[in-house]
């Protein structure tokens, strides 16, 4: 009654293998060891490698230029002037001949889409800022720590001398 | 709010505004004269129009205002050091934790001696002092 009706896969057979399992672990097999690279998931290809794609991945042309070290806040600075420039040409297309506005509206998106990827291809580089900053205070957290425990202990000790100083007078 | 994450509601502000503008002033502008042969589209001063001739300046004030807000996030953005600048940190960075841990460890455990030593003198001497008293 189910089996006509139903509208997904039944699960896997595998159950049956592991019928002795109580009596004898290792009759049955081991569980798969964990996906790496890309894999479908319900008709669509996700993959376990996140690294930021770029622009030509998603089909988007690069108006700043690649290579190992990128100057960000250059880059950035130029793409904001960029963006200015464009809005004023939109007004004016806008003014003299309205309906050519797409070309211009398609280049504002442009410049908004490589705007974003850049920012985001800084994420990195504040994550590893963030690591030190939290190994420098970790560092720091311990360094107290040892001290207290010095100065506690050699006030113990001195207490202790004391009063043993004070038993031995009595 | 870190810096990035400014930076990118800064753009997306900017966006808005742009978005803003362009649709105000589409939805407020006045008729366009087509031809000399029609008369001009009667221009009666009432509060829209007064609004309309202001509404430009105002707005790209704002986008102006938003476009130097974003130079100066850039400004300030806190990007000293390539990416082996920072791996070689974090390394160093590692390897002092390490020692210092280490030296944590050595301290503690000292300590913990010197309290179980200081415990058990005190347990025997308060044990004699039990002794020593006469009972009534």
């Amino acid at each position: 009654m189910a089996a006509t009706s139903s509208s997904y896969p039944p699960p896997p057979p595998y159950y049956r293998l592991y019928k002795d399992f109580l009596e004898d672990p290792t009759s049955a097999p081991e569980p798969p060891s964990p996906i790496r690279g890309s894999y479908p998931l319900y008709s669509a290809t996700y993959t376990t490698d996140v690294v930021l794609p770029s622009l030509e991945d998603q089909g988007v042309r690069q108006l700043y230029p690649k290579g190992p070290n990128i100057d960000y806040k250059k880059e950035l600075r130029s793409l904001n002037r960029e963006l200015q420039l464009h809005i004023l040409e939109l007004a004016d297309v806008l003014v003299d001949r309205p309906s050519q506005y797409a070309r211009r509206v398609e280049e504002i998106s442009l410049i908004f889409k490589n705007l974003h990827h850049l920012l985001n291809s800084l994420r990195p580089h504040q994550a590893r800022a963030t690591l030190i900053h939290i190994l420098e205070r970790q560092i720091q957290n311990r360094k107290q720590a040892v001290e207290d425990i010095k100065r506690r202990r050699e006030e113990a000790q001195k207490l202790l001398k004391d009063s043993l100083q004070m038993l031995d007078g009595h | 709010m870190d810096i990035i994450s400014q930076l990118q509601e800064q753009a997306n502000s900017i966006a808005l505004i742009v978005l803003n503008t362009f649709g105000t002033l589409q939805r407020d502008a006045p008729p366009v004269r087509l031809s000399p042969n029609y008369p001009e589209p009667p221009a009666n001063p009432s509060e829209e129009t007064i609004n309309i001739t202001e509404q430009p300046k105002a707005m790209s004030a704002a986008l102006v205002q938003a476009a130097k807000k974003f130079d100066a996030l850039i400004a300030a953005l806190p990007l000293e050091g390539g990416e082996e600048a920072q791996l070689k940190r974090i390394a160093e960075l590692q390897a002092e934790n390490e020692l210092v841990g280490l030296e944590l460890q050595k301290q503690l455990e000292a300590a913990e001696q010197e309290l179980k030593l200081v415990q058990a003198l005190f347990s025997q001497a308060s044990d004699n002092c039990l002794n020593l008293k006469k009972p009534d």
